[in-house]
């Protein structure tokens, strides 16, 4: 078992990230009507026989939605999860449209940022290995 | 409380609205104050000189939409939010009894549709609404990100429409429904600034303001 899998997670952290972030990204969030619009934007939606997981908002929800809703309180597992969701199913692109015009990105970004300040990212020699690739 | 609703608290409302507006358009003015000049959105046509009036490059400009935005993949639906949006705003602003109401309290009124072509507006709104519901519960891809929330911002939307409605044509107890139009008015007026239905305002900040590929302005404020 890897050092990065066993590091515990320092929630104060993710909570002080995201209290820094928050009046934007609490802002872009509430204002997603959940109109499902910005589906087509996205070609990993499109190259998955339209696959509701790959759609950008389904991804900004999942990943950074949950993080907020749960005030930064998450576990190991969680963020492994939400690292398939940022990174797996974002290429982060930068093609997704919302027709409000919320920087979905920036929001995928912020998510990574934050997987990454508690050393969970994806590794090259998990590639084959890693079902969630 | 009938006099209540209907008088003091339709002014309490209104300072919640525009007070809540202003105060939300303040935070994103501080938040975005950075600025820089990152996406250059050049003319749709650049061999052609502007040389056009500015009604036909707005014109221009606003056909051009159909080809760059969510028009060209979702023409239906699209049309269907703009009838929603459109006649959301219209119809309270220009209906003969809101006018006759504003009159007799301040003197002062806009110009009133006639009823038949309101009504029929209230229906189109009633209509789109209902597709909205449909689509949140039977399209699956709406169906996995809709909460319970969004089927309170879409009663809250579409309350004041369907009481307007059956006071209008006098369906049920009119006293009641009457009461239940206005209170349900003063609760979207309270709730917009501050829920998803701040997107009133936030679409053309975020579309306008922020520096984007996908602006339809010349952004250059940064988050």
């Amino acid at each position: 078992m890897s050092t990065q899998e066993t590091k515990p997670i320092r929630t104060d952290e993710i909570r002080r990230m995201l209290k820094k972030k928050r009046a934007k990204m609490k802002r872009l969030l509430s204002h997603c009507v959940h109109c499902s619009l910005c589906a087509e934007s996205c070609f990993l939606y499109m190259a998955h026989d339209k696959d509701p997981q790959y759609m950008p908002s389904y991804k900004v929800l999942q990943s950074l939605g949950k993080l907020y809703r749960k005030r930064g309180k998450v576990d190991r597992p969680f963020l492994e999860h939400i690292k398939g969701i940022v990174w797996r199913n974002c290429v982060l692109c930068r093609r997704c449209y919302c027709p409000i015009g919320i920087d979905i990105p920036s929001m995928i970004t912020f998510a990574r940022t934050i997987c990454r300040s508690q050393g969970v990212y994806p590794r090259v020699d998990e590639s084959v290995s890693e079902s969630w690739l | 409380m009938y006099e209540f609703i209907r008088g003091p608290m339709v002014s309490i409302s209104f300072m919640i609205f525009i007070i809540g507006l202003l105060y939300q358009a303040f935070k994103f003015f501080a938040l975005t104050r950075k600025k820089e000049l990152i996406f250059i959105n050049l003319p749709f046509n650049p061999d052609k000189p502007p040389r056009k009036q500015w009604f036909q490059r707005v014109v221009e400009w606003f056909l051009s939409l159909r080809k760059r935005t969510v028009w060209r993949v979702h023409p239906v639906m699209t049309g269907i939010t703009c009838i929603f949006h459109i006649s959301l705003f219209i119809t309270p602003l220009f209906l003969l009894g809101h006018n006759i109401l504003l009159d007799e309290a301040w003197g002062m009124h806009f110009w009133s549709f006639p009823e038949s072509f309101s009504d029929g507006l209230t229906w189109a709104d009633l209509l789109c609404g209902a597709i909205f519901l449909f689509r949140r519960i039977f399209v699956r891809r709406v169906r996995v990100i809709t909460t319970l929330y969004d089927y309170i911002v879409l009663l809250i939307t579409v309350a004041p429409f369907l009481t307007g409605t059956f006071a209008y044509h006098q369906w049920f107890e009119y006293q009641t429904v009457i009461f239940l139009h206005i209170v349900a008015g003063e609760v979207m007026f309270i709730a917009t600034p501050f829920t998803k239905l701040g997107h009133m305002l936030f679409f053309f900040f975020y579309r306008f303001f922020i520096g984007s590929e996908y602006s339809f302005g010349r952004g250059t404020r940064m988050w």
